[in-house]
Parts: C-alpha cells; structure tokens; sequence
C-alpha cells in the first residue's frame, strides 16, 4: 500500500505501577492500520488488548508508564500535551465501548452526548448542535431521530444505545475507529445489525477500524487483518485468511481448536490447558510456553521470547517453532460419538409453566396487568440428557430454570421431579427436593461468598441438609474438589485467590456435594475466557457421562448449545417456538426465528461469510407483546393472519421438530445449516 | 406525581399514629411524674392528690391517650402542664428558629464539604487528599460542644465578631441580624456534618469518576473540568442527596448540644425541657412536628431525585 497508515505503533510498552514494582501489561507491540482497514485484535483477558487500546487515545490512568510510539494520523500520542490529545480525540480518533448501558450518561440526553465532544473543541455550534445529533443518529439506523435525539440513555434498548455510541464516535468524522468489545454486550440478533452499521459507517467515510474482540466469528466475519495478542504481545498477525486457514502460532491454532462451532458437531472440546497469564506473573521466555502443546518444557522456549518474524508473504509469528505450528485447524474433528438413546422416563417434566410479574400503578398500587415472563413453558428432561433453553435477553429461559427451582413464584402449570409434584411444596419440601436438583449460575465472580475459605462454601449445602458427617466429612469435599479438577489443597484459600474458571469448577463441585440428578445450568460458561470455556464444558460433559447427571442447560451461546445439547427449545418471548433433537435444530430448523439466530451467529471462518437474514427492531416489551404470533412484526414470513391468531404448538408434519408458526418450513436456498451439514459429515 | 405525593401522605399517617402511641407508652415507662416537679418536694399527698386530678392523670392511660389523640385530631396538641399554654404556640415559637439554624448549617455544611470531596476525589490519596481526609477526620471526631465552646472563645470572647447567645430574630425582618446570631452555632453542626458531607462525596465521587460513561467523555475530547463537573459530579451527587436530606432532618431535632450551648431557643432544647418536666403534652407535641418535618424532608429529596433523575418517575 502506497497510502501512509492512519494509525503505527512501535515498540509500545505499558506497564502499570504495582506493589512489587512495575507490572508489564503490554509489553512491545507493533502495528499498522490503514485507511479503509478493519484490524481485529484477539486476544483473552490479560492478553493486554484494551490497555493497547486505551494507550493509542492516551486515555491510560496516570498510574500507567507508556514508552514506545504510537502516531495517529501522523500526530505524536505517547509524547502529545494535554490539550493535543484533546484535540486529538475530538477530532481523529472515534471510541466504542463494550457495554452500551454503562458507556453512556444517564443524567444527560442522547442528542447532547452524541455531539457535545464537538462543541467543546468549537467545531460545531451550539445552535446546530441539536440538528446536528439527529443527523448522526439517522446516519446509524435511528427511527425518529429528532425525538430521540431528546430522550435519555434508559429510554434506549440496548442495541440503539450502541448505535447511538456508534454515532458519537463518528461525530467529528474521525480518521481511526477504535471498537472495543463493541457487541459482546449484545444479542446476537442486535449483535449482527450492529456489526453491519458499524460496517456501513466505516465504508461512507473511509475510516481506519481497529476491532477489539474475543469472538473468533466477529474477527472472521468483519476483520481484513488480525493481530492475536497473548502475554502482552502481539503473537501472530496476517491477513484473516492466513490466520485461520494457517495459523503460525500454537496459540491461535490451539484457540481455533478449542471453540464449539455452530457448523460442526464434536464430541469434544480441544481446550487449552492451564489459564492465561497474569501480567504479574509472566513466565520468562515466551508466556505461551506453559500452555504450549509445541513448545512445553523446551529449552529454547523457556530461555528466550521470540521475536515476531515473517512467516511466508503477510504473515508473522512469535514462535521457536513456528514452521512446524501450522497444524491444519481441527485436522482430527472426531465426529460425534452416537450417544445412547435415552429412554427412561423423564427426570424433570414442565407442564405448561407460568410465570407472571405484576405491573401496579395508582395510589393504591392495584394490579393493572402482568409482564409473563414465561407463559406456557413445557418441557422434560431424562436422565444423562442435556435439554438446552436458548433464546436471547428476555426470553424468559433464566425465569424458566429458576421457577423449576422453585425460586419464583410461579402463576400456574406444573413441575414434577421424578414423578412427585413440586407445585404444592412448603418451604421444607422444597428443601428436601432441592437436594436433587441443583443451580449452576453464569457470575463465578459473585456467587461464591467472599469471606468463606473455598472448602467451606463447598460444604455448605452438605452442612443445610445435615448430611456432612454421613457422607465422610471433609474427605468427601476433598473428594469433589479432584472431581472438578482441582487440588483438595486449596480448600483453605478464599474465592478471591482463584481465576474464573477455577471458581466455576468450585461451583460446580458445590452443586454436586449433595449428590443431585439435576443440574440447573445458567450460562455457566458465558462470563468465562474462550480458551477456559472448553475446559469447562469437558468437565460438565465428563460428569454427566460418570454420574448420569441430567442437565438444563440455559445459554444464549448458540455453539456452545450445539456442541453440548442433546434436544434444543427456543425460547421467545416467554413462549417455546421451536423444539426437538439438537441436529434438527441445527441443520433444518423450522421456525423462522430459530433460523434468523442461527444465521445471525458468526462463524469463524472467513470463507463463510454469507449472506445473513438480519432481523429488524428488537425484543418487543414483554408487558405489551405483539397480538397473534409475538414474533411476527419481527418475521420475514409473516402475514396478517399472524398478527391475529397466535400459533399453537406442535408437532411439524414430516420433521423432527415441533414448532409453533403458522407457516414453518426450511429456509428456502441454502440454510446455514444444509451447508455446514456436508461438511461436518465429510 | 400528584398520586405519588397522595400516596405518601396516606402512608405518612400510620407512622405518625404508630409513633404518638410509642412515646405515649415510653413516658410511662419511665419513673418520675410531672405533678411531682410542679408542686415540689414538700407538698402533701392531698396538694398532689388533687393537682393529679386538676390534669386527668388519675384516669387510665389508654383513655388519657384516647383523649389526647382525639384533640389531635382536631388539631389541638393540648396545653403544656408546665406553663399551661397551649403546646401549638410553645412549638410555632421555635419552629421558625428551628428550621432557620438547620438551612443555615445544611447550606454552610455543603459550602465546606463539597469543595473538599472534589479536591480529594480528582486526585486519590495525593499529599493534598490526605490533608483533607484527615481534615474530615478532625471535622467528625472534634465535640460539638467543645467547638461551640471554642469558637465562642474565639469569635465572641477574643474577636467580639459575633453574639455569644443567639436569640431568635426572623430572617425576613433582619437578615443580617439572623446570620450574626445563627452564625455560631449553624457554623458549629456544619463542621461536623461537613465531614460526613465530604467522605461520602469524595467515595461516590470516585466512584462515578472510574465509571464507563466518564471514560466516554474523556474519549470524545471533553476538557478535564467538563468531565468531572458535568459528567462524574452530577451523578455522584444522586446518592449524595438523600445523606444531604438526613442531615438536614437531624438538626431539627438533634441539634440540643449546640442549642444549649449557644442558648439558642430551638425546638431541640424545649423537648428537654419538656422531658426533664415530665411534660406529656409537649414531647408529644415536639415528637410528632418533629417526625412531621423529618418525613416531609424525606418527600423532598424524593421529589428532588424525580427532578434530577431522568429514569425516575413517579406514578
């Protein structure tokens, strides 16, 4: 390219001042991005991605040293005044932030945030300010944008408040875009409009992008170039093709490895041993080196970081051995083990299950209407089966697992657990039936009490249902902590002294400790790095396989659903709209939603970027759903009939699946579906 | 909003009744009865046989109190058995004294808290943070009597600034004759109630100033000021109203140190002198105005956050 790059760093090292001594988060990264060019940067937490961001806009805390350079649009960052990054940052560089509810003011109207950057460096008047917001909030895809420029951040959905972050960093026409976890906060049917926004936007003004992310598919999907980040260091970086198609670096080979795919059916996850490095405590040598499949134990690995060196014509690698990293991406992809039919009698049965929430208004508060969360839900569950609730935020799936525990009142249907009704238990029954089914949550962070040494919290529930001693005491909490994968020895630390992952192991092995038939997981994966996931789903696969476990398993991750599930429901709107054995779902589904969120989720491979039915709008308020079919102001089938009369429930003529639409059928042309079907079988 | 401000009044009238029915039974529960304080030590039985009957106090106590709560409702508080006037116009003499000394200190509280949270939460544990947490430090830990004593010392004694005792002079007819006597002792519950002020400012402050939406601000190229003043202040002072509302509300009835040691005529100091008198009649009288007004603030700061807060509304 002949063009200078809008954005060049070189040798850019951040560390932050720690107790002992400074602590190295990036440490010595290059890169280039040019106009018209979206860079995705991969990475996990701790790979030192966003501080490399946050140093590009000089938007680092004061506690933290930069050396190195970094040029945007030929304007020094590392060695600029106050007031040039300023000017900077108005004027050149367009931030977005991850979470949508959060990045934006709730004290200050939309229109105001959008455009008062630009105020403030005099490049717009403030008489035109108003005129100028509605302008840049139409630009993204905002519906009435003069009277929703004048509303406030919590009168937006989550989706529209992206786009309205979309639009302030595009307010002063910048030349680099830096998108930082842009729609990891997002469903991913909003996820899709956002990425093709963002995609538009960038083509109209001929931006540089720089694409934050830990999704494999968004990079693939949107990415022109990547860098893979690890340790603090840019590790592997090429064209996207390159990257997937021919990974030189272990690590990213072994992260291609390590995701459950929406296209393909395994039995098993690759994972990544071990956990990502704390920027305090890198390994010296290269930081991989003890996770490394290629290079574990070696001499020259362990002595000595290598450099990032050219690997063939637009690739490079920091690799010892990176000609030989370039193992073909899941090469071995063992084809799903046939899984025994179940055929025992259902575990858990869910019979037209109710959940509504009052909505009071008036000087007495009387009940003028409810929310139903969940509004008909029936479902069952068999032993060492795994049925999986998806749907996106709202759906109701979380309402449904923690009615099944009892934890919400529910407003009618029934539950039964091994054949005995939960429905009319008092507060002790529900104790004692609670011994067998147990609740996993999404947050390791926050389920695990702070002050209770790890041992103990594991004990607990063993020590609720007086069972502690009977079972064997403190071996048998020993006993579950080998069973989760981890050392008995760390019973006596305290929840903070472990990473993410090692806390959901510790949360599963507090719902096994009483021996339960049922697990209720919520998201257990979700708030986990991509390389621990696979870890985890090994092991929950691995217990269920010894225990005979049965699992409802509650996600909004689409592949990961795939690669666990026996059967799959789709929930919308408090209602199941589709449901049956995990391939149907998968390969033909029949409802025209499950087939636009399975064709909003991202792949990652850059081949298969493919044209995608993006749904309009987004989840309808569940106080005043849509009348007839909640899903058809949404639907790309639907008629007036669906706006009428709501579908019932059932089986579809000839398919495996039981649906509730008026019109199912497979998606004409070629479903994601169809097509990935050939692969996964060849 | 009209419902809402409806609701909380209905609401307030159970508390009210509740609290009338606690005192009544707590002032029973109590040794000591007022006839003894009024006819002294060498009355005889007979003296005070028939003072007891002249104020109904040889009736039950549930009918005293049913008789009581039934002028009430009407209105009608009672007379003080003390000096016999009614408990009304004993408690609409103080209010306005009241209600003068606790705006005073509230608006001087926030002038010496805020500039400190500000100062201290732009630059965390800097040397000038320090200083001012330990300045808070010394504001909460400091006596309150022992600084009126101090700074009548200094202002009244040394300087001659100011009055030592502060009568009651209504603001509207001499206002700066007001601030001179409210001066001390609204200056006294200030420097207390400042340090409360600025801890609580200074952490929500913090707070807010690492939150998302200020990193947004600081990324669109806002001034340094901008950010702290329009973005991080306005959110922190949210949680900061209702400490603000509490405050105020405590100096209504709370303020019987400083009122005592400025001789200042609050309603504070004639709730006890109506305990030490046994005067039933008016520590109801004192309690109830002062659960009145202590609620009352408590639907302002509500009011106040609809006003603030885009994302309350209430219906």
């Amino acid at each position: 390219m002949k063009v200078d790059p809008v954005l060049s760093v070189r040798g850019l090292q951040v560390s932050f001042a720690g107790a002992e001594g400074p602590v190295p988060a990036v440490r010595g990264v290059d890169l280039d991005v040019w106009p018209d060019e979206v860079l995705g940067i991969v990475g996990e937490s701790g790979s030192g991605k966003s501080v490399t961001a946050l140093a590009i806009a000089g938007l680092l805390a004061g506690n933290a040293q930069v050396r190195g350079s970094v040029f945007v649009d030929g304007q020094d960052v590392v060695r600029a005044s106050p007031d040039e990054l300023r000017r900077l940052r108005a004027e050149r560089i367009g931030f977005i932030f991850q979470d949508p509810t959060t990045t934006l003011n709730p004290l200050m109207t939309v229109g105001r945030q959008v455009t008062e950057g630009q105020v403030a460096a005099g490049r717009l008047a403030r008489g035109e300010a108003g005129a100028r917001a509605a302008a840049l909030l139409r630009e993204v895809d905002i519906a009435d944008p003069v009277g929703r420029a004048g509303q406030y951040p919590h009168q937006f959905s989550g989706g529209m408040r992206q786009r309205a972050v979309i639009a302030m960093a595009m307010a002063g026409r910048p030349r680099l875009i830096i998108a930082d976890e842009p729609t990891t906060a997002l469903d991913v049917t909003v996820q899709a409009q956002i990425l093709s926004v963002l995609a538009r936007r960038q083509a109209e003004t001929g931006a540089a992008v720089i694409l934050i992310t830990h999704d494999l598919g968004v990079v693939a999907e949107v990415a022109h170039r990547v860098a893979v980040m690890y340790g603090g260091r840019v590790v592997e970086t090429g064209p996207v093709r390159d990257i997937f198609r021919n990974p030189r670096h272990p690590y990213t080979a072994a992260l291609l490895n390590s995701i459950p795919r929406l296209d393909r059916a395994d039995s098993r996850l690759d994972p990544i041993p071990g956990q990502p490095p704390m920027p305090a405590e890198l390994p010296s040598g290269c930081a991989f080196e003890p996770r490394c499949a290629l290079g574990r134990g070696q001499l020259v690995c362990r002595a000595s970081d290598p450099p990032l060196e050219p690997q063939g014509p637009a690739q490079r690698a920091a690799c010892h051995f990176a000609g030989e990293a370039a193992a073909p991406v899941r090469a071995a992809a063992r084809a799903a083990e046939p899984r025994p039919e179940p055929t025992a009698e259902p575990l858990l049965i869910v019979d037209d299950l109710r959940v509504h929430y009052p909505i009071r208004a008036g000087v007495l508060r009387r009940t003028v209407g409810h929310v139903r969360a969940v509004d008909g839900v029936s479902l069952s569950v068999r032993p060492g089966e795994t049925v999986s609730l998806v749907g996106e935020s709202g759906c109701g799936k979380t309402t449904t697992g923690r009615a099944v525990m009892g934890l919400v009142k529910t407003a009618g249907g029934r539950i039964l657990f091994d054949g005995q009704a939960l429905g009319g238990l008092g507060p002790a029954g529900w104790r004692k039936a609670r011994r067998h089914m147990q609740y996993i949550f999404q947050d390791p962070y926050s389920s695990l009490n702070p002050v209770k040494p790890v041992g103990e919290v594991v004990a607990e529930p063993l020590r609720i249902h007086g069972v502690y001693e009977a079972l064997g005491g403190a071996r048998y909490v020993a006993g579950l902590f080998e069973r989760v994968g981890l050392s008995p020895r760390v019973m006596e630390r305290y929840p903070r002294e472990f990473s993410g992952g090692q806390k959901q192991r510790i949360g599963i092995a507090r719902a096994l400790a009483l021996q339960p038939r049922l697990l209720i997981l919520d998201e257990p994966v979700a708030a986990l790095d991509v390389s621990i996931q696979a870890q985890i789903v090994n092991l929950l696969q691995d217990l269920q396989q010894d225990l005979g476990l049965a699992y409802l398993f509650i996600a909004h991750d689409l592949s990961v659903v795939r690669h666990i599930s026996d059967r799959v429901a789709v929930m919308y709107l408090g209602r199941i709209v589709e449901e049956g054995p995990k391939d149907a779902i998968y390969e033909r589904p029949m409802h025209p939603y499950t087939q636009s969120l399975l064709s909003a989720v991202p792949t990652p491979d850059p081949d298969a970027r493919r044209h995608r039915i993006v749904l309009e709008g987004e989840i309808p308020n569940p106080a005043s759903p849509p009348t007839g079919c909640t899903f058809h102001p949404r639907c790309f089938r639907a008629d007036e009939r669906c706006a009428r009369e709501a579908p019932a429930f059932v089986p579809v003529p000839g398919e495996a699946t039981r649906a509730a639409c008026h019109y199912p059928g497979p998606l004409a042309g070629a479903p994601a579906g169809e097509a990935t079907s050939l692969e996964a079988a060849s | 909003m009209i419902s809402y401000l409806l609701r909380r009044i209905l609401q307030l009238l159970p508390v009210l009744l509740i609290a009338s029915v606690l005192v009544w039974g707590m002032i029973y529960a109590v040794p000591g009865n007022p006839v003894a304080v009024m006819v002294g030590e060498n009355a005889s039985a007979e003296q005070v046989a028939a003072e007891t009957a002249r104020l109904g106090l040889d009736r039950p106590v549930a009918v005293q109190y049913a008789a009581w709560l039934g002028s009430a409702l009407r209105g009608d508080l009672g007379a003080s058995i003390h000096s016999r006037e009614p408990v009304l116009k004993l408690i609409g003499e103080r209010l306005p004294a009241t209600l003068q000394l606790a705006a005073l200190a509230t608006l001087l509280a926030l002038a010496l808290g805020i500039p400190v949270a500000l100062a201290g939460a732009v630059a965390p544990n800097s040397w000038l943070d320090r200083l001012l947490s330990g300045w808070s430090a010394l504001a909460l830990g400091v006596p309150t009597f022992w600084l009126g004593i101090l700074l009548i010392l200094l202002f009244a004694v040394e300087l001659r600034w100011l009055p030592s005792a502060s009568g009651y002079v209504a603001f509207w007819d001499a206002p700066l004759q007001t601030l001179r006597n409210t001066a001390l002792p609204a200056l006294t519950l200030a420097v207390y109630v400042s340090g409360i002020f600025a801890r609580f400012l200074r952490a929500s402050l913090i707070t807010e100033l690492n939150a998302d939406y200020v990193r947004t601000a600081r990324a669109k190229g806002l001034p340094e000021r901008t950010v702290v003043m329009r973005h991080a202040l306005r959110n922190a002072l949210l949680p900061f109203i209702t400490i603000v509302g509490i405050m105020t509300a405590s100096f209504i009835g709370g303020a019987v140190v400083t009122e005592s040691v400025f001789t200042y005529p609050g309603i504070g100091r004639l709730l006890i002198q109506a305990i030490s008198s046994r005067d039933y009649p008016l520590i109801q009288g004192c309690i109830l105005v002062i659960l009145g007004i202590y609620v009352a603030i408590n639907v302002v700061v509500d009011l106040v956050y609809a006003y603030v807060d885009p994302r309350i509304e209430y219906s």
